[in-house]
């Protein structure tokens, strides 16, 4: 980690970022990473949700706030300012700092920026080429546009759940909510159009991006069919219609599976001898694409009957020495262990105050040749900034002194409880979570095998 | 006509399937000229489908034309010698180069980074691959489906006794091709700044991986490997699609929704919306640990109000309540859905051969330079105009590299 900003493209653009949860700090974290000077805003009254998220060793200890992964991952390369917006004083600061700014970037649901006159026609009166991006669930106007939203409900509100699931059973969604961060993507190439269109013209403008909207493009071939044959497509797990076969196989170990997708009949020709069964293309039940479609169930166990004798990294290495496309379904412990990742930097080793050196993801998935959109600092501790940021726009020792006395600017959340009391209600019964089948394996040594310890 | 913010970017496409193509699109629906090079069979996703009725047609194919809005196209063979050079005489022109292909490929046509950089130095080479250009799976095949399984999503996704599920829609081809029209932008923006060119190298499975960082945080922060469960999240239950009389709904509580020590004399929301205050005092109800671990019990608590109500009356009810359910739509309530015909975010196509077709619009709103989609184009549709009118091939050329399958 260094601190050079020199090199990178967002250089000297200040972002004001009151994004909270998840869309948007994935969003704000990649405009960060590729150089802007993103200044993210807390309220003591109300801290970031995802401050109690996956608690470091699943203990909040008496600082939880400081403790919380997920937030850290999120939130990598920005500062912070903890503000009372409740207080005009804040809110004043907040008009600072926007008149200031090239962008704004905010997720509460729709009015509630107006309620604080924060909304963008009141910004641009003080910054006219002000370009500002809201996130929202369903987007700033519709019936839905006042409706709660959360990540686990947007995939299916984007249709995607729909066609998602074992063949024959219901709707699922993805055990990961990724529209979430997907939706935050999309705002980051949202703001770097409009960026681009200022450069050119001059002229900032609102950006209103609805999560749902956002991930329906996903659907895209599903409501083409609908359109085009009357017919929405059914639901058939790891299955295909352009490939066959295709399919998730059981390989040797625990609950370790690997992916196999033959797109092409040269490509299930590669296959089959590579498993050992070079006469299978001239058996007239696979010999086509419709043929292994029509007896996959068959295919599949011969399939299975080959991977299962595999380590799930063996078969990748096999298939794909073929030209045939596979790869190992990797938990969370063994992404962090994989060679590719590995190399190619996916995770930056982070220094993070109070937690010690962690492997945090990229959020941005291009390599440059000519800069890294990685980790530079850690992620901020709350308020850390407050004086540096307050300093920059012009109060003086004793202004920031009286903000802190009026309880405008904090470092630490009012709590009705002890913090600690806080901490024991965020600890999650992990020992609990082991014989269902939650978890898989509570490993206390990771840090050595992340060969992380010191 | 508003104008569009890319309009004096150009773009050289011969990246095929979905996650190129779909960076491209967003730049040429924001006005950017983006030129698709297509081999003179077609992008493989003309033959992808859907198709109208079922029946194959190359200037039909529904992916495709979802993929390829307002861009021109032409064909041309870049892998032989006279393409090739076509393709410089194009790239002396262009912004941006977009390539699918894995380096080695790339190789076998002297197409890499490396090989154009001297001539182009302004030039930004943009190429997205199964596991990226560099690394021991730099030259490894995939698609969508090896993209999940390597993302931790997939681990994550379905039944615990049964196989991991991908998700529907092939998202990590969305996802990358995002990434992909990001690395775009924020080259065009480094080359604004300081001037040159840059290679941009998105990997698939690192696209995808990057919308997952709970599986990751989890062992490096704790030391913790998540299972499969049902795709339920860890903190708390329900978060999930549960059936209901006519279908099935996003049962979510969301913030202080339920009991609370902190209110023990307040019905909690989520009781409200069951209609019995007596479940507050349940623990399989009350509790976040027990509706977790013995979720069966709380599914029976519940499975009778959901059964006799309505997607429509729970959603409503649940959001007055402030608890943010969720609708769970098919493509074909997608298209009917009135939150979206009055955000106008259908856009209807006027596609020559097809007719009109509803295309996902804008995935957001520009109120200056609102992004739109035009048709896609028909195979080869530009190669007069370009190889003729701009590029000064005489007709007789035209017809001799189309002779030679080159066009």
């Amino acid at each position: 980690m260094t601190a050079d900003l020199a090199g990178l493209p967002l250089e000297g653009v200040r972002i004001i970022d009151l994004a909270q949860v998840f869309a948007g700090p994935a969003c704000t974290r990649i405009l960060a990473d590729l150089g802007a000077d993103v200044i993210r805003f807390e309220s003591p009254n109300r801290l970031d949700v995802t401050r109690n998220l996956i608690l470091t060793d699943n203990d909040g200890m008496d600082h939880p706030w400081h403790r919380a992964s997920y937030f850290v991952v999120r939130n990598i390369n920005k500062r912070e300012v903890m503000l009372d917006l409740a207080k005009d004083a804040a809110r004043e600061v907040l008009r600072k700092l926007v008149a200031g700014a090239d962008v704004v970037v905010e997720s509460f649901t729709p009015r509630v920026m107006a309620n604080f006159g924060l909304d963008y026609e009141a910004l641009r009166q003080i910054k006219p080429d002000l370009i500002m991006c809201s996130l929202s669930g369903y987007g700033q106007d519709g019936p839905m546009r006042d409706f709660g939203a959360y990540g686990m409900g947007l995939e299916p509100a984007s249709g995607i759940s729909s066609i998602t699931g074992y063949a024959g059973g219901p709707p699922l969604r993805s055990g990961l909510s990724f529209t979430d961060p997907y939706s935050g993507f999309v705002g980051v190439g949202a703001i770097l159009t409009a960026l681009a269109y200022r450069r050119r013209t001059g002229k900032g403008q609102y950006i209103d991006l609805s999560e749902q909207e956002a991930a329906i493009p996903i659907m895209g071939a599903a409501l083409m069919q609908y359109q085009m044959t009357g017919r929405a497509p059914e639901r058939m797990g790891d299955r295909s219609d352009h490939a066959a076969p295709q399919g998730c196989y059981r390989c040797a170990g625990d609950d370790r599976w690997a992916v196999i997708s033959c797109e092409s009949d040269a490509e299930f020709e590669r296959m089959a001898r590579a498993i050992g069964h070079p006469g299978w293309p001239d058996d007239p039940r696979f010999a086509t694409p419709p043929a292994r479609r029509q007896h996959h169930d068959e295919l599949d166990a011969m399939i299975t009957a080959w991977t299962s004798q595999r380590d799930h990294y063996d078969v990748m290495r096999t298939l794909q020495a073929a030209h045939v496309k596979a790869a190992p379904v990797l938990d969370g412990k063994e992404i962090l262990l994989d060679e590719q990742f590995r190399v190619r930097h996916h995770f930056d080793i982070v220094d993070q105050p109070l937690l010690g050196k962690r492997p945090v993801q990229r959020h941005l998935a291009a390599k440059f040749g000519r800069f890294e959109a990685a980790a530079r600092r850690p992620a901020p501790l709350l308020g850390e900034h407050n004086e540096e940021v307050l300093r920059e726009i012009g109060y003086s020792q004793g202004e920031i002194e009286k903000l802190k006395e009026d309880g405008v600017i904090a470092d630490r959340p009012n709590l009705p409880v002890p913090p600690a009391v806080v901490a024991a209600a965020l600890k999650l019964p992990y020992d609990r979570y082991l014989d269902p089948g939650l978890l898989q394996a509570i490993e206390p040594d990771y840090r050595e095998q992340l060969g992380l310890s010191e | 006509m508003t104008e569009r913010a890319l309009e004096d970017l150009r773009v050289i496409d011969i990246s095929q399937g979905i996650a190129g193509p779909y960076a491209t699109k967003l730049l040429a629906d924001a006005g950017a000229d983006v030129l698709k090079v297509e081999p003179p069979g077609g992008d493989y996703t003309r033959r992808r489908g859907p198709f109208p009725g079922g029946v194959p047609d190359a200037e039909a194919s529904g992916l495709y034309l979802h993929l390829n809005t307002s861009k021109r196209a032409i064909t041309l063979d870049v892998s032989v010698a006279a393409g090739h050079d076509i393709l410089r005489r194009l790239l002396a022109r262009a912004d941006v180069l977009v390539t699918s292909d894995k380096t080695s490929t790339l190789a076998s046509w002297r197409l890499t980074f490396e090989d154009l950089r001297g001539e182009f130095p302004e030039l930004v080479f943009a190429q997205v691959s199964p596991f990226g250009a560099t690394g021991p799976y730099a030259d490894y095949d995939g698609n969508s489906l090896t993209a999940m399984a390597m993302s931790t999503i997939m681990y994550g996704t379905g039944d615990p006794d049964r196989e991991p599920l991908v998700t529907g829609g092939e998202p990590a081809e969305y996802i990358a091709g995002v990434h992909l029209w990001i690395g775009i932008l924020a080259a065009l923006e480094n080359r604004a700044l300081r001037g040159g060119g840059d290679h941009v190298d998105v990997s698939m499975s690192e696209a995808a991986a990057a919308a997952d960082e709970y599986n990751a945080a989890m062992y490096a922060f704790q030391g913790a490997v998540r299972r499969r469960y049902y795709s339920r999240h860890i903190f708390g239950y329900p978060n999930d699609i549960m059936p209901v009389a006519d279908g099935y709904v996003v049962v979510i509580a969301g913030a202080n929704s339920w009991p609370s020590p902190l209110a023990p004399d307040t019905v909690s929301m989520m009781a409200l919306l069951f209609e019995d205050p007596e479940l507050d005092k349940n623990p399989a109800f009350a509790s976040t640990a027990e509706r977790i671990i013995n979720w069966r019990n709380f599914d029976a608590l519940v499975q009778p109000y959901l059964a006799a109500h309505s997607a429509q009356e729970i959603v409503m009810t649940a959001q007055a309540l402030r608890l943010p359910f969720a609708f769970v739509p098919d493509a074909a309530r997608l298209l009917a859905d009135e939150h979206l015909a009055a955000r106008r975010f259908f856009e209807t196509v006027a596609q020559p051969g097809v007719g009109a077709i509803s295309v996902p619009g804008a995935p957001f709103k520009m109120t200056e330079t609102p992004l739109y989609a035009g048709p896609a184009p028909a195979r080869g549709s530009a190669n007069e105009e370009v190889f003729v009118r701009e590029l000064a091939c005489s007709p007789a050329d035209l017809a001799a590299l189309s002779e030679e399958g080159v066009v």
